[in-house]
């Protein structure tokens, strides 16, 4: 049996013929690439981490009652500063999804200027929550204030930290953007980053509802 | 290239060590997976032993410091679970998945070698608790809080806050690990290769990367909601400030019960290999193995609650329920792997001898979980000896006589030479009983009421005999390593060469050489079925068998095979 | 490329079938000679515990006919088909069978949700509190903390009547009265416990935040009996020490003892025997505030000791002798927010430890006392 292995891998009658890479490229001219499958399925885990957080988010609010606590009756105002982050947060997710039709279509200049905005609206965005958290923090609100301080800010400082990190993944196309990397065809990266800030965007519209409207 | 095929005995592992310092080879990387997590078996083992030592007559014997002993079993149970069994298995897994799919490598190369990376130093960090004032965790590999919030009978130090660093740290190297499978698997699969015709280990490991990047998350939310509570004056999980105690234990084993499936799957995808090619028999019921598998990863989400029976703030009815139903996909892999024996022609070599144990272990694993699975016996046996009884024979019986039976399968295909057989023989026969000595009597210690993760127990409460027979037991277990590392040792220096298929195996892993060359596979045999080789070996009409869906299926997956997945070079 | 079935020759079937017969015949015996017992719950002391462990015998029945009809099947097949030198044709191919495949999906499936149907009904009765009036006979209010147990005694509309604040050991220990229905409330003050007595196949967490409670019925026949109970989540360095006793009284027995319980929470502490010399130690934060004290040889002396943690937090002042091997004086815990007045009896002149017993092993709970 032994000789019969080598004849296989030798390539008789029968056998496929593949080049070390052509087991890859077989299948890989269907259905997504596999950046953007691994973006999805990074997402799915995402989801379930912030699925984690927001169920002990309902089960603390569940068990204390009333929610917010008096003390914070009225600090989160939805009509403050907040609503105009989250403008910008949601704008941003269109602006990026300019982009990434731009470069499908070639348009090179297009989709710098739009990666562009993006980049600039993310930081806006943590610099606007960072003013919020100042504001909070001078009314005596922080995480070590019981449940309700504590929720809010490991929430939103998790969603913050996601935005950081897809701010700096926007830093890194715009550069890989100006420097013409990109293309019509290849550019993987760019629909696999596009994923991530609307997934960032998501939680935010979530995490506002359930934080300043429910 | 083809001289590489043809020159099996070339140690393709020539390079430096600064080539494996920063390799991306998949094969090279499982490789170091299995050394690394064969290190921290051996850790995980001494403190198994401080343990089992303390406990082996009434009185205290080596912990003055009772705190030390709490220390040395949480430790023990973490670095078995998170730095052996799981990447253990996933090193096995990153070595055999791209060779049984036909690829050239991990989908993404550099990503697998970062989840490496992050295990050592993960379990660096974990080790490091033992040198902070305070020592390391100290409260059970559960961790339940408020034990592990800050107090000062309850974990005011840092090993603490270490323990949760570095278990994010591997949990993150998990999912990683994950997303690199999934896509691997679906991506990467060779011409032919369709999701019906992969190998049950390439299955197994397809259902628990799904569980690992769905559930893993959720052990880092926990985690980091307890490193608030310790760190940052949070109050997740403390009564007294408005959290909840119970709701860590949910969001912990919603993670932690998938978990075991994580622990458990790929080494029953490693005995689904081994039978059929020791038996010279396909596997029984190829489909319903791979629904079996699908279900128990379904179901695996929805029974968390039953490690909660005890606490009062569970739904009971609901979650036994799910319990004992879990045992149903469970039971027909068994039947299958039992009808894959029954009337083969089986060679008694040492993978198939501790996939046997794997299976006579591992039915006892399930039949002392239905009682646990049964609420009001679960009353009486939950935190007692049963339950370290029933773990173990989980995931020692189960998951370690896995991985052994996968280690002596593929060694050869690691290292282009044969593990000794009696030396392998040697190692499962010790193994075996010493496995039996340690664990069996644990049943009766729980039924008697023996609570487990206490440092010492009164003469007269009738657990002396079986705790000493356990502690012998215990040692007869690190006793039977010994052989496998000089069987490791001898065999890489003077071992039988294996060529490239030393066991008449099925899957496509055998038909490159032993070791592969980087790239894998020069040529590739044509994929007709779940049984590559075997069909090149005897041809595709030695596939009907008598009755059963055999003799539908077989004309079926041929047509499939000749109308799609025609690759490139295929026309010939 | 036979795929004829083998004829095997009949000595591997009869090895074969020799040693899985053997199998049975041993475990057979091992049960017939009463060794499985070893396998078997205690004797059940509970209404409650009765149930559950005629639950485990059917269980284990079943256990015990899977687990000899797949290892037997397991073993016989291993034994019986082996590869010979002259196996060159391959065994017959089965891919599977559709019948056989369903009926080992289906009969497990029958026997799990059996034992599921059974187990909920024994969870009906184990797990039920008695609502109808005039409800159960006697209340208990379990208190845990790191690493004590305190049981209070409550009347019928849940008020405090007295607290037993010693666990075990001679006149400690939870008195319920036999035949009666005893229901329990669980509180912790720090972490998770869990109250576990082995003889009635029982145990319930003790969560911090979330009242537990529970009922058992102690058999007629265990009048007398004391149980041994222990923590059964691991609470500490210290959880091994958290043990307790039931002690099963007749009513009338039951009665008296809490009476006398009572009486001795409402009396006014004795006073310090006369010419005895005071000495005062408190504990907070889990620690004394002193760590050595002095007294004279051959005198009685007291202990004024005042316990300033929370309530759910127990200490006491126990005296080990100069060795360490003995303990020579034992007194009672007093609960967080109280104080104790402890005696002790003359000592002869050396050098003793003193030391709580609920927190052993804990630096700061730990002193010298130099009698001279």
């Amino acid at each position: 049996m032994t000789a019969e292995a080598p004849a296989i891998a030798s390539g008789s009658g029968g056998v496929a013929h593949a080049d070390p890479h052509a087991a890859a490229s077989g299948h890989a001219q269907r259905g997504i690439s596999n950046p953007i499958l691994g973006m999805i399925l990074f997402i799915t885990s995402e989801v379930m981490f912030f699925s984690g957080l927001f169920a002990a988010y309902f089960a603390t609010r569940a068990a204390n009652q009333p929610w917010p606590p008096d003390v914070f009756a009225d600090i989160l105002d939805p009509l403050g500063p907040i609503i105009i982050a989250t403008i910008i947060l949601i704008t941003s997710s269109f602006t990026c999804q300019f982009a990434v039709w731009s470069i499908r279509r070639g348009d090179r200049r297009g989709f710098n200027r739009n990666i562009a905005v993006t980049f600039v609206l993310g930081i806006v965005f943590l610099i606007m929550q960072a003013f919020d958290y100042t504001l909070l923090f001078g009314e005596g609100m922080t995480l070590g204030s019981g449940p309700f301080g504590t929720t809010y800010f490991t929430l939103t400082g998790f969603h913050g930290a996601h935005v950081f990190g897809g701010v700096l993944m926007l830093g890194v196309l715009l550069y890989r953007g100006m420097a013409g990397q990109f293309s019509a065809r290849h550019h993987d990266a760019i629909e696999a980053v596009s994923l991530y800030w609307h997934f960032v965007d998501v939680v935010w519209i979530l995490l506002f509802s359930i934080l300043y409207l429910l | 290239m083809a001289t590489h095929a043809l020159s099996p005995a070339i140690p393709a592992y020539r390079g430096g060590i600064y080539e494996w310092l920063t390799t991306t080879d998949h094969k090279k990387i499982g490789i170091m997976y299995v050394i690394n997590s064969f290190l921290f078996f051996l850790i995980g083992g001494v403190f198994a032993l401080l343990v089992r030592t303390e406990l082996a007559a009434p009185g205290i014997q080596i912990f003055q410091n009772e705190h030390v002993y709490n220390e040395s079993f949480s430790i023990h149970a973490t670095v078995m679970i998170f730095l052996f069994i799981i990447p253990m298995l996933a090193g096995l897994g990153n070595f055999a998945v791209p060779l049984m799919i036909g690829a050239p490598d991990m989908a993404f190369p550099r990503v697998n070698a970062l989840s490496f990376w992050m295990l050592p130093l993960g379990g660096m960090l974990l080790l490091l608790g033992f040198l902070t004032p305070g020592g390391a965790a100290a409260a059970g590999w559960t961790s339940y809080p408020p034990l592990t919030e800050r107090g000062p009978l309850s974990s005011p130090g840092p090993g603490q806050d270490l323990w949760i660093v570095a278990l994010i740290l591997i949990g993150t190297s998990s999912i990683l690990g994950g997303i690199n499978f999934l896509v691997t698997i679906f991506k990467m699969r060779a011409p032919g290769m369709t999701l019906f015709r992969m190998p049950i280990m390439v299955w197994t490991i397809l259902v628990t990367s799904v569980l690992v990047v769905m559930a893993t998350p959720v052990i880092t939310s926990a985690l980091v909601m307890l490193f608030i509570d310790r760190n940052y004056g949070g109050s997740f999980f403390l009564p007294d400030k408005g959290g909840q105690a119970i709701l860590y234990q949910n969001i912990f084993w919603f993670y932690s019960h998938p978990a075991v499936y994580v622990m458990v799957l790929p080494a029953m995808g490693v005995i689904s290999e081994v039978l059929p090619v020791f038996s010279r028999k396909p596997l029984f019921g190829y489909k319903a193995f791979i629904f079996a598998t699908a279900g128990i990863g379904a179901l695996g989400f929805s029974v968390w609650a039953h490690h909660m029976f005890t606490t009062g703030a569970v739904f009971l009815p609901f979650f036994s329920l799910m319990t004992f139903l879990i045992a149903v996909p469970t039971g027909v892999k068994m039947f299958n792997w039992v009808f894959t024996l029954f009337r083969g022609q089986l060679t008694l070599s040492t993978p198939l001898i501790f996939s046997v144990g794997f299976l006579t272990m591992f039915l006892i694993g399930g039949i002392n979980g239905a009682f646990s699975a049964s609420v009001p016996i679960d009353f009486a046996l939950q935190d007692t000896y049963w339950v370290v009884a029933h773990l173990h024979y989980v995931l020692f019986g189960g998951s370690v006589f896995g991985m052994f039976a996968g280690i002596y399968y593929w060694f050869p295909k690691m290292t282009g030479r044969m593990l000794d057989e009696g030396l392998g023989k040697i190692h499962f026969v010790l193994m075996f009983i010493g496995f039996n000595l340690t664990f069996f009597p644990m049943h009766m210690l729980g039924i008697k009421g023996m609570p487990r993760r206490i440092a010492d127990y009164a003469s007269d409460a009738g657990w002396n005999d079986w705790n000493l027979a356990a502690t012998i037991g215990g040692f007869l277990i690190a006793a039977s390593i010994l052989p496998f590392i000089w069987n490791v040792f001898i065999s890489l220096r003077n071992g039988k060469i294996a060529g490239d298929d030393p066991w008449e195996g099925n899957t496509l892993e055998w038909a490159t050489s032993s070791p592969p060359p980087p790239y894998n596979f020069d040529r590739l045999p044509e994929i007709r079925s779940e049984r590559p080789l075997f069909d090149a070996r005897h041809g595709l009409a030695a596939h009907g068998g008598h009755g059963g869906p055999g003799d539908e299926e077989a004309p079926k997956l041929l047509e499939e095979g000749d109308h799609d997945d025609q690759g490139p070079g295929d026309a010939a | 490329m036979s795929t004829s079935p083998r004829k095997g020759p009949a000595s591997e079937a009869i090895v074969a079938g020799g040693v899985v017969i053997l199998l049975i015949a041993i475990v057979g015996l091992v049960f017939l000679s009463g060794a499985g017992s070893a396998l078997y719950p205690p004797k059940p002391a509970t209404a409650q515990a009765s149930e559950v462990s005629a639950l485990y015998d059917i269980v284990f029945a079943l256990a015990v006919v899977i687990f000899i009809a797949v290892e037997g099947l397991i073993v016989w097949s291993i034994l019986r088909y082996r590869r010979r030198p002259g196996d060159v044709d391959l065994p017959p191919q089965t891919h599977g069978n559709n019948l056989v495949e369903a009926l080992w999906t289906l009969i497990p499936t029958v026997i799990v949700l059996y034992l599921f149907a059974i187990s909920w009904s024994t969870l009906g009765h184990v797990d039920a509190i008695t609502q109808t009036p005039p409800g159960p006979d006697v209340r208990i209010h379990v208190l845990a903390g790191q690493f004590q147990w305190q049981f209070e005694y409550l009347d019928k509309d849940g008020k405090h009547l007295a607290t037993q604040t010693k666990p075990n050991g001679d006149g400690g220990g939870m008195a319920v009265p036999v035949g009666k229905k005893v229901y329990v409330t669980l509180d912790s003050g720090d972490v998770i416990h869990a109250w576990y007595v082995p003889r009635f196949l029982f145990k319930r967490d003790v969560v911090p935040g979330q009242t537990n409670h529970f009922e058992f019925t102690v058999n007629q026949d265990e009048a007398g009996q004391t149980f041994h109970g222990q923590c059964a989540e691991l609470c500490g360095a210290g959880h091994r020490v958290m043990l307790f006793s039931v002690v099963a009284m007749t009513p009338a027995d039951y009665d008296a003892w809490l009476a006398k319980l009572v009486e001795t929470a409402n009396a006014t502490p004795a006073p310090a025997p006369s010419g005895a010399s005071v000495l005062a130690l408190a504990a907070k934060n889990i620690a004394y505030d002193k760590h050595a004290l002095e007294a004279t040889a051959n005198a009685p002396f007291v202990i004024d000791f005042k316990n300033e943690d929370p309530a759910t937090v127990t200490h006491d002042v126990d005296i080990k002798s100069p060795d360490g091997s003995s303990v020579v004086a034992d007194q009672a815990p007093v609960p967080g927010g109280s104080t104790g007045t402890y005696s002790y009896k003359p000592l002869a002149a050396g050098t003793y430890q003193y030391f709580c017993s609920v927190h052993p092993g804990v630096p700061g709970m730990t002193g010298t006392l130099t009698v001279k």
